[in-house]
């Protein structure tokens, strides 16, 4: 039956945790804050190790709460993260996306700093600043930075932050096994979307979207063991998805995947969503992450890589590449049925449409169609936005949901 | 250096795939193609300094994806691939040619056409008397930011 106005607008018959208010994804102050109390306290990756692989290679990374850095491999091998703001006149010091710097030079007035964020030249120093200002006084503002869970490169932008091991807890403890290799990147692509960057999050955080995907449809959910994958709940907002073997040569055009993973079984599949927008998606041959960089309320940057083993032959890699653009490519069939899916999204609730609500109301004993990784997400959402995510502007909560909590 | 005719013939078959490809004609397209034609998306991310393949199929797997196309669920803008031939190198009974692409999509809600993509066709085209057919199409992108992408390749 369709609805009136007041019924569109009136709370949704579930407890208040089932539900989130539209607007979450389209205030621009409710975006401001977001980039101030859960991506700047958060740690986020940055890049993978292989993509400074040598002395003084670097990777420049607009960091989700807006901070522009760059991430250096120092002369001393270890690697470190800093603004990509010269502390002289606030020009940007490196332009292109990544390189081999053994000095950073900004171009403006010349300022240049080695790879452990000191400064090591000003032009002309003595003559402006005579013995007021050095270069002792100029180096790089440092951000904490760690490599760990599979040779990523996570930063935090707040100096006495706790240690990545802290923050990601137990979430990562399923996929640690099969991270013991080092890997290497072979597929890097952005994909800029008018939508909400938790929208993105969200569609990773639930199965019940395999609907969109014929590919999933076939391989999965029509598969034995697809309804017994499991989400389970971490501290900060993380989740996991258990695994199942995929059945990839039920979908006309694939086969069962010739490599896989060590110690995977068999078409195996691991999901595991970082608060507060990554994903690892380690998916029989290929491990995926995203890494979602919001830009706006309604508008998102996701950095997708592809990565495999360093020991791959060239074989072994060209198999893995083939596997992860069947999906996951910019051309892959399922990667843009996901993206349609949120850019769908993003038009139906940007500000004037009326949208009113999300619901997360699924419950099956958490398993792959229950909504519980999204009421997972959100209610680490409403504690650190200190306030809930279906009443964000504190206008009473609403009266469904008061007899339901 | 092509003789005219035969560079006139290679060019009418660039431009007729293009054709093909913009109007759903995927039957004709692959009419086009050898037997053994092999079809490549490739592009150089200066983000990770690596060459990257992001689709890579035979006859058989363009022949599958399109059939598979039905099924999914994709976005219905359609595309306008306009090609430039720029140079045609001939060996023996195989020419080698270079050709610029650009590529529109219209939005179908207004018509509104943006530019999607930018790269450039390295065809290889088999030559038997007067007849020409693709053996091998590797499109170079050099745009790498799609949005959410597309379900049918360039």
């Amino acid at each position: 039956m369709a609805k009136s106005a007041a019924e569109w607008n009136a709370p949704p018959k579930f407890p208040a945790t089932h539900y989130v208010d539209s607007r979450i994804y389209t205030d621009q102050a409710i975006f401001d804050e977001e980039r101030e109390k859960l991506f700047k306290p958060s740690w986020i990756i940055a890049c993978h190790e292989s993509e400074i692989a040598a002395p003084y290679d670097y990777r420049l990374f607009n960091h989700p709460a807006g901070v522009p850095l760059i991430v250096v491999r120092g002369d001393d091998g270890n690697v470190r993260a800093f603004y990509n703001i010269c502390p002289h006149r606030g020009n940007t010091i490196l332009y292109d996306p990544s390189g081999n710097a053994k000095r950073m030079t900004c171009i403006f007035h010349q300022w240049s700093f080695d790879s452990r964020g000191n400064c090591v030249d000003i032009t002309r120093a003595e003559q402006g600043y005579q013995d007021r200002f050095c270069k002792a006084d100029a180096g790089l503002r440092e951000v904490r930075c760690e490599l760990a869970f599979g040779g990523f490169v996570w930063v935090n932008l707040v100096d006495d932050c706790a240690p990545v091991r802290e923050f990601v807890g137990g979430a990562l403890d399923i996929l640690e096994p099969y991270m013991q290799q080092p890997m290497e990147i072979f597929h890097y692509h952005k994909a800029h979307v008018r939508t909400n960057f938790k929208l993105w999050h969200d569609t990773n955080s639930e199965f019940y979207h395999d609907f969109i995907h014929y590919f999933n449809r076939i391989t999965g959910m029509l598969q034995p063991g697809y309804f017994q994958r499991k989400y389970t709940g971490f501290p900060n907002g993380h989740a996991t998805v258990g695994s199942m073997q995929v059945q990839y040569d039920k979908y006309d055009g694939s086969k069962e995947r010739r490599v896989g993973w060590p110690g995977l079984a068999p078409g195996g599949w691991y999901m595991i969503d970082i608060f507060p927008g990554m994903t690892y998606n380690l998916r029989t041959s290929v491990l995926r992450i995203d890494t979602a960089i919001p830009i706006g309320p309604n508008e998102v940057i996701i950095e997708f890589r592809g990565l495999g083993l360093k020991s791959d032959s060239a074989e072994e890699r060209s198999q893995r590449v083939f596997d992860h653009n069947m999906i996951w490519g910019p051309f892959g069939r399922n990667l843009h049925e996901d993206l349609l899916g949120v850019h769908g999204q993003g038009r139906a609730m940007r500000g004037g449409t009326d949208s009113r609500w999300v619901l997360q109301g699924r419950e099956e004993n958490s398993t792959i169609h229950d909504e519980c990784g999204m009421r997972h997400y959100y209610a680490e959402w409403s504690r650190r936005m200190g306030r809930p995510a279906y009443d964000p502007y504190r206008e009473g909560k609403p009266e469904p949901a008061l007899q339901a909590a | 250096m092509a003789k005219p005719e035969l560079r006139q013939a290679i060019e009418e078959l660039i431009y007729r795939s293009c054709l093909a490809l913009d109007a759903g004609e995927y039957k004709a397209f692959l009419a086009m193609c050898e037997n053994d034609f092999r079809y490549t998306i490739a592009t150089y991310s200066p983000e990770i300094r690596r060459d990257m393949v992001w689709l890579d199929h035979d006859r058989k797997g363009m022949e599958t994806l399109f059939g598979n196309l039905p099924k999914h669920n994709s976005d219905h803008s359609p595309l306008t691939r306009h090609a430039t031939v720029y140079t045609v190198e001939i060996d023996g009974d195989v020419a080698n040619v270079v050709s610029a692409l650009q590529v529109f999509r219209t939005l179908l809600d207004g018509g509104a056409t943006e530019l999607f993509a930018v790269g450039r066709f390295h065809d290889t085209v088999k030559l038997d008397g007067a007849d020409a057919k693709l053996a091998r199409r590797l499109v170079k992108l050099e745009t790498r930011l799609l949005g959410y992408g597309y379900h049918v390749p360039f």
